[in-house]
């Protein structure tokens, strides 16, 4: 269990593991071996590896389900439906801010000077960040474009959805959290019948 | 090549050449009308444009149209240039086998009637065949696989992109369904008893249509794949779009209280984190020398010796001192008078005081002190003490009154 140590504290720490975030890890998880491996560990934790849907992303889940962990799953869902419109709000920003003909997902790169750029031309764009940043997710104080950029990144960052390889270059890739929460989405609107159309109709089609 | 008639040939020669001579001679005026899908009449003169039509390199699809390059010479550039929008695929496998057939016929017959110069010719031409039906599927696996590099890329939108994938897919199964059409049994018959045609037909051709074939079925596989993907971020974006307004319409929106569920979906699952800490084993005898070196390592404080700035921060400190002591010593000074007050009966003098103990405060300091340290006394205790002030006028004109000194003397209680 010694080689998967840093891994383990990372998992431990809330670290959502995806292969964007550590590759070299993320292969040490898809192993069913090294699973059991980790379960076992973190049984008197009251812990266990759990994944999404298909397997992109992995991060720790309550073994059992007592009273505090209850009460933890609770707020951390508040936080979660709190924070789904502006991080969806978000997601489109920055596919219409940068031309990309499909949403953001694990892997993609986003230049911080490209998106102030295309922003600063662009009024509707504009005000839309402006609204964005002041949102409580992101609680931007500042009027300023740049600094409303740089704070949101951070937070998005700081909240695991993208990943800065270097601290002082300002690029970010998209971690495989982000299909963590298209799955949320996607399992909300399936189990809530919102009606929230993904399969583009027929006339779209033609 | 044989030519078999010269004069016709050279003939031929001759105007291909002086034609294709003419591809080049205007190379910009038609690589523009490519682009702009028609030719822009004043870039050439008159005679130039009856050339190019005469070489059947232009046409006018309509008396209301405006010139434009033929199909075929716009499907040469495309392929010239692989450029996917434009660049045709041609599955049309039946019509060169029938070419092949004939061609075959016409040799055997050439050769039957000992006529060698015209089985050659005849042979020249069979090769050609095989050859550009060999070549008809390199050039169509060579455009999708640059298609599917560049993730169709030649197309803006998504949807582009899926409509072109979908046409891609069409187009290969077209081509999978011309290369059932060959029969290698028929192309073995054909061949029977010549080492030349068999050669040409069974070994080289076999060879080359299954590697074509091969490959087709891995442009397949992955044109799947690729359309499966954008599908997946067509749902993905179309996820967002309807969600993100849902929301938007539905401010006050709370999904169920999923996280109190008897059986608490994975998903939502997501445990709290735990900061393991760690500290060093001082028990393990085995690690001390490690600790050492680990100690040794630590950056030591830097003894900084900037004199200047030492003996001014020295002085602030001193005077502070100074001043604290200062007023203490007063403060005791002030004590000692109204413990004399209380011994004595009568009224004591505060600057005859002063004088008497030959103390060094500046007169007004000292009285200043003294009032002070009796307005700081308990109401109670003030009564203990009759103060009495010696005051003047400032002068004859200014009513403003001066202390001049101050006696204080015990009061009698009560």
């Amino acid at each position: 269990m010694l080689q998967h140590g840093p891994l383990l504290e990372r998992l431990l720490a809330g670290a959502f593991i995806c292969q964007v975030s550590d590759e070299d890890a993320f292969r040490h998880l898809s192993q069913e071996q090294t699973q059991q491996d980790i379960n076992h560990y973190l049984r008197p934790l009251n812990r266990r590896l759990v994944s999404n849907d298909d397997n992109s992303v992995y991060f720790l889940a309550y073994h059992e389900l007592n009273k505090v962990a209850r009460e933890q799953l609770s707020s951390q869902f508040a936080l979660t439906v709190q924070s789904l419109l502006p991080l969806l709000e978000w997601l489109q920003l920055v596919q219409e801010t940068l031309g990309r003909d499909s949403a953001l997902t694990a892997g993609d790169t986003i230049k911080l000077q490209e998106f102030v750029l295309r922003t600063e031309d662009n009024q509707s764009l504009r005000q839309r960040l402006n609204q964005l940043a002041s949102d409580r997710f992101f609680n931007s104080q500042s009027d300023a474009l740049d600094n409303q950029v740089k704070l949101i990144f951070r937070r998005l960052k700081e909240h695991g959805y993208l990943l800065q390889p270097h601290s002082d270059r300002q690029y970010y890739i998209v971690t495989g959290k982000i299909d963590y929460l298209i799955d949320v989405i996607r399992f909300i609107r399936d189990e809530e019948h919102l009606p929230v159309d993904d399969t583009p109709t027929q006339q779209a089609m033609l | 090549m044989a030519p078999l008639d010269t004069g016709s040939a050279s003939n031929l020669f001759s105007v291909g050449a002086e034609r294709l001579a003419l591809l080049g001679k205007h190379h910009k005026a038609l690589m523009q009308g490519y682009l702009d899908g028609f030719i822009d009449e004043a870039a050439f003169s008159e005679s130039a444009l009856k050339k190019l039509i005469a070489a059947r390199i232009l046409w006018r699809p309509d008396e209301q149209q405006p010139l434009a390059l033929r199909p075929l010479v716009s499907e040469l550039i495309a392929s010239m240039v692989a450029d996917e929008n434009r660049r045709q695929i041609n599955a049309d496998v039946a019509e060169k086998l029938e070419q092949i057939r004939n061609r075959v016929q016409a040799y055997r017959d050439a050769q039957y009637k000992g006529d060698y110069s015209v089985a050659e010719l005849q042979l020249q031409r069979l090769t050609e065949h095989v050859h550009d039906l060999s070549g008809q599927f390199e050039e169509a696996i060579d455009s999708l696989w640059h298609r599917l590099n560049s993730d169709f890329g030649f197309v803006a939108s998504l949807d582009d992109k899926i409509r072109e994938n979908e046409r891609a897919q069409k187009q290969l199964r077209r081509l999978l369904d011309g290369l059932d059409l060959l029969d290698f049994n028929e192309l073995i018959e054909l061949s029977e008893g010549n080492n030349q045609l068999r050669k040409l037909l069974v070994s080289q051709l076999q060879h080359q249509l299954s590697s074509h074939h091969s490959s087709l079925l891995e442009v397949q596989k992955r044109l799947v794949e690729l359309l499966a993907r954008f599908r997946q971020q067509q749902a993905r974006s179309m996820l967002i779009t309807n969600m993100a307004a849902f929301l938007r319409q539905h401010p006050k929106y709370q999904p169920a209280d999923y996280p109190n569920r008897s059986d608490v979906p994975l998903l939502f699952n997501q445990a709290a984190a735990i900061q393991p800490q760690a500290a060093i084993a001082l028990d393990k005898a085995s690690e001390r020398q490690i600790l050492a070196e680990l100690v040794r390592a630590l950056p030591r404080a830097a003894v900084i010796n900037l004199p200047d700035q030492q003996s001014a921060s020295f002085a602030a400190v001193m005077e502070d001192e100074e001043i604290a002591a200062r007023q203490q010593a007063l403060k005791t000074d002030v004590e000692n008078f109204y413990l004399r007050v209380i011994d004595k009966a009568g009224p004591v003098s505060a600057l005859e005081y002063l004088a008497e103990q030959q103390l060094s405060w500046d007169s007004e300091i000292w009285l200043y002190q003294i009032i002070a340290e009796y307005q700081a006394l308990p109401q109670d205790e003030k009564h203990m003490f009759a103060i009495k002030r010696d005051e003047v006028p400032a002068s004859a004109v200014n009513s403003l009154l001066l202390i001049r000194d101050i006696s204080l003397s015990l009061q009698a209680a009560g």
